[in-house]
């Protein structure tokens, strides 16, 4: 890639590295104390030290093997992805078609997305749970991906649209003159030029079902599909007692998958530049 | 090569093959088939916005002129619900402190920019991994953030507190959640911790598509770093960031868990931003008419915060769509 052969003068390295290292301080600390905090047998929990006097992995084996907090990542994984697959076969055409083609309406449209960007996701919860019971949706894995889209489709729209619509317009045209039909020219032009973004929206999408409380915790019960955010909740503010060893395992066990995905996912985004240059 | 070229053409200095005279010179007006696809690829869209939003929405604005008690018959009472809100001192508390957690927005774009532009450059080893580190606050439930800063900011055995008063920053322990002066600061500075990698992520993405040649031609021309910042960074990230500082004021807004996890909207209404006085009407007093009625100024607020940010959006857009 082209990057490499730039000479890097001395005023950018200096930026970036110290814009860096100040961000990488900011999220580090916390997360290097509870990282820590969650190898901590329970009665070392408040001493304020960075390594603990003897390592322990007590609260590891009660989060397994007592809460079964396995389970619950397991259901968020699943409910993240299926809100994240539904909603983009949903917002991607239509974002593609708000972002590039004119329709009647298109004002209108327009402030239906804006409008569903505002509002107060905290009403709805009443009125859904009430409406879920009656379709069957209640305490299922769809019915909580239907509702991640509350969140999810108003906000890929907005993204979409906005990358779409930087698309250089002679695109489909050119595809059209070649013989693509409309359909083909969105499928075999637009979306493979989309995918970086795709790929972010639809790692954004995950997150929210990943972290939902709101819906997790009202649409859903025991003995259904319980997310793990809903687990944690209430061994954070349920007990009499906040157990923070176990807490802070929760925490890291919910907060690494999510990582390695994006990680992971990086590779897709440097395979599609790759390709771009040269 | 031509590929790379051809992603964003027109700016700053337009390098795009010539247009294909036909397709340039005359946009032909739809055909049938593609305003069968138009139409096809909105409808998914239309039904889940009017269904899951839009409807609610309305009977919400319904709501608002009523008497509507969780329990029992509603009674239509008019506007003596907005009388009654304007009337009472703590909705003018509420609304400051609604201001002053949405100043959240700019420091959350504040952090996403320093990391998304240092981690866009080439020199930097191991990007990947501090890509995923960055990701972190945002990659656990905000509850689950929120009890992590109860832990570390606890008054009495909290990691916080402690260097505070061993480094004589402080005197005495601090009530953050319950304290009047800082529980409105703390669960601002909290929000921004959790939400700034949402908009790392869309920055990032925004910057990977600038193409390098564009750097490399306006190096040859001579510009300096910030011209180069000025000229070809920002032109070419500008929607994205509208969109995603749009996106966070409204969601910062909107979303309640974190804040009301911390503080439950104490002390007396000093953190009450909207969506928990929201909250609070619905589900403590189950006043619903009241509710919705704060639930619309909610959306009021939102959208004059996030007007000039729509305006420039909107006109990003079509100054894209001219080139």
């Amino acid at each position: 890639m082209a990057m490499h052969t730039r000479r890097a003068t001395l005023t950018p390295k200096v930026l970036s590295y110290s814009g860096l290292a100040v961000v990488l301080l900011i999220v580090l600390i916390p997360y290097g104390y509870i990282a820590l905090t969650a190898f901590k047998p329970a009665e070392e929990i408040f001493d304020v030290r960075w390594l603990p006097r003897v390592w322990s992995l007590d609260a590891w084996r009660y989060a397994i093997e007592f809460e079964q907090f396995h389970v619950y990542i397991y259901n968020s994984m699943i409910a993240g992805l299926g809100a994240a697959v539904l909603a983009l076969c949903v917002a991607v055409p239509g974002a593609y078609v708000f972002g590039r083609k004119q329709f009647r309406g298109k004002d209108v449209m327009f402030y239906i997305i804006v409008m569903a960007l505002l509002f107060p996701f905290v009403l709805l919860v009443v009125p859904f749970t009430i409406l879920w019971v009656k379709i069957g949706l209640y305490d299922t894995m769809p019915g909580l991906w239907l509702a991640y889209q509350v969140f999810i489709i108003p906000f890929a729209i907005w993204i979409l649209r906005a990358y779409f619509a930087e698309l250089p317009r002679f695109l489909e045209e050119c595809a059209m003159v070649y013989g693509c039909t409309a359909f083909k020219a969105f499928w075999r032009v637009m979306l493979p030029l989309a995918k970086p973004i795709i790929t972010s929206l639809m790692f954004l999408a995950f997150l929210v079902g990943w972290n939902d409380f709101l819906f997790s915790n009202m649409l859903t019960t025991g003995q259904g599909p319980r997310t793990a955010s809903v687990i944690i909740y209430v061994s954070a503010v349920g007990g009499e007692r906040v157990e923070w060893d176990v807490l802070m395992v929760m925490t890291l066990m919910a907060g690494i998958p999510p990582v390695l995905l994006y990680i992971l996912a990086q590779g897709q985004f440097l395979k599609t530049f790759a390709v771009r240059s040269y | 090569m031509a590929r790379q070229e051809a992603l964003h053409p027109g700016h700053p200095i337009d390098i795009s093959p010539a247009l294909p005279a036909a397709a340039a010179a005359s946009r032909p007006r739809p055909v049938a088939a593609e305003r069968w696809l138009i139409w096809l690829f909105l409808l998914p869209t239309v039904l889940f916005l009017v269904l899951l939003l839009w409807l609610p929405f309305l009977q919400g604005v319904w709501m608002s002129f009523h008497k509507w008690p969780f329990i029992g018959e509603p009674e239509w009472i008019g506007l003596q619900n907005y009388r009654d809100l304007f009337g009472a001192a703590y909705f003018w508390t509420t609304i400051r402190v609604t201001l002053l957690y949405s100043l959240s927005t700019a420091l959350q774009l504040a952090l996403a920019l320093a990391a998304a532009l240092a981690l866009n450059q080439s020199f930097i080893p191991l990007k990947s991994v501090w890509r995923g580190v960055m990701l972190m606050p945002y990659a656990m439930p905000p509850v689950v953030v929120g009890a992590i800063w109860m832990y570390l900011l606890d008054p009495d055995l909290g990691m916080v507190t402690h260097y505070l008063l061993s480094w004589g920053i402080i005197s005495k322990p601090i009530y953050w959640f319950s304290d009047p002066l800082w529980a409105k600061w703390i669960i601002m500075l909290v929000a921004s911790w959790t939400f700034w990698p949402f908009m790392f992520i869309i920055l990032l993405a925004a910057l990977q598509a600038i193409p390098e040649s564009y750097y490399e031609l306006a190096e040859v021309y001579g510009a300096n770093l910030w011209r180069r910042f000025r000229v070809v960074t920002l032109p070419h990230i500008r929607g994205a960031m509208l969109a995603a500082v749009i996106i966070r004021i409204a969601w910062n807004l909107a979303k309640i868990e974190q804040p009301f996890q911390l503080t439950g909207g104490g002390p007396g209404y000093e953190t009450s931003v909207l969506s928990i006085l929201t909250y609070r009407f619905a589900y403590l007093s189950g006043d619903f008419g009241m509710a919705f009625t704060v639930g619309l100024l909610l959306i009021l607020v939102t959208f004059v915060l996030i007007a000039p940010f729509l305006h420039g959006f909107q006109k990003q857009i079509k100054q894209a769509r001219r080139r």
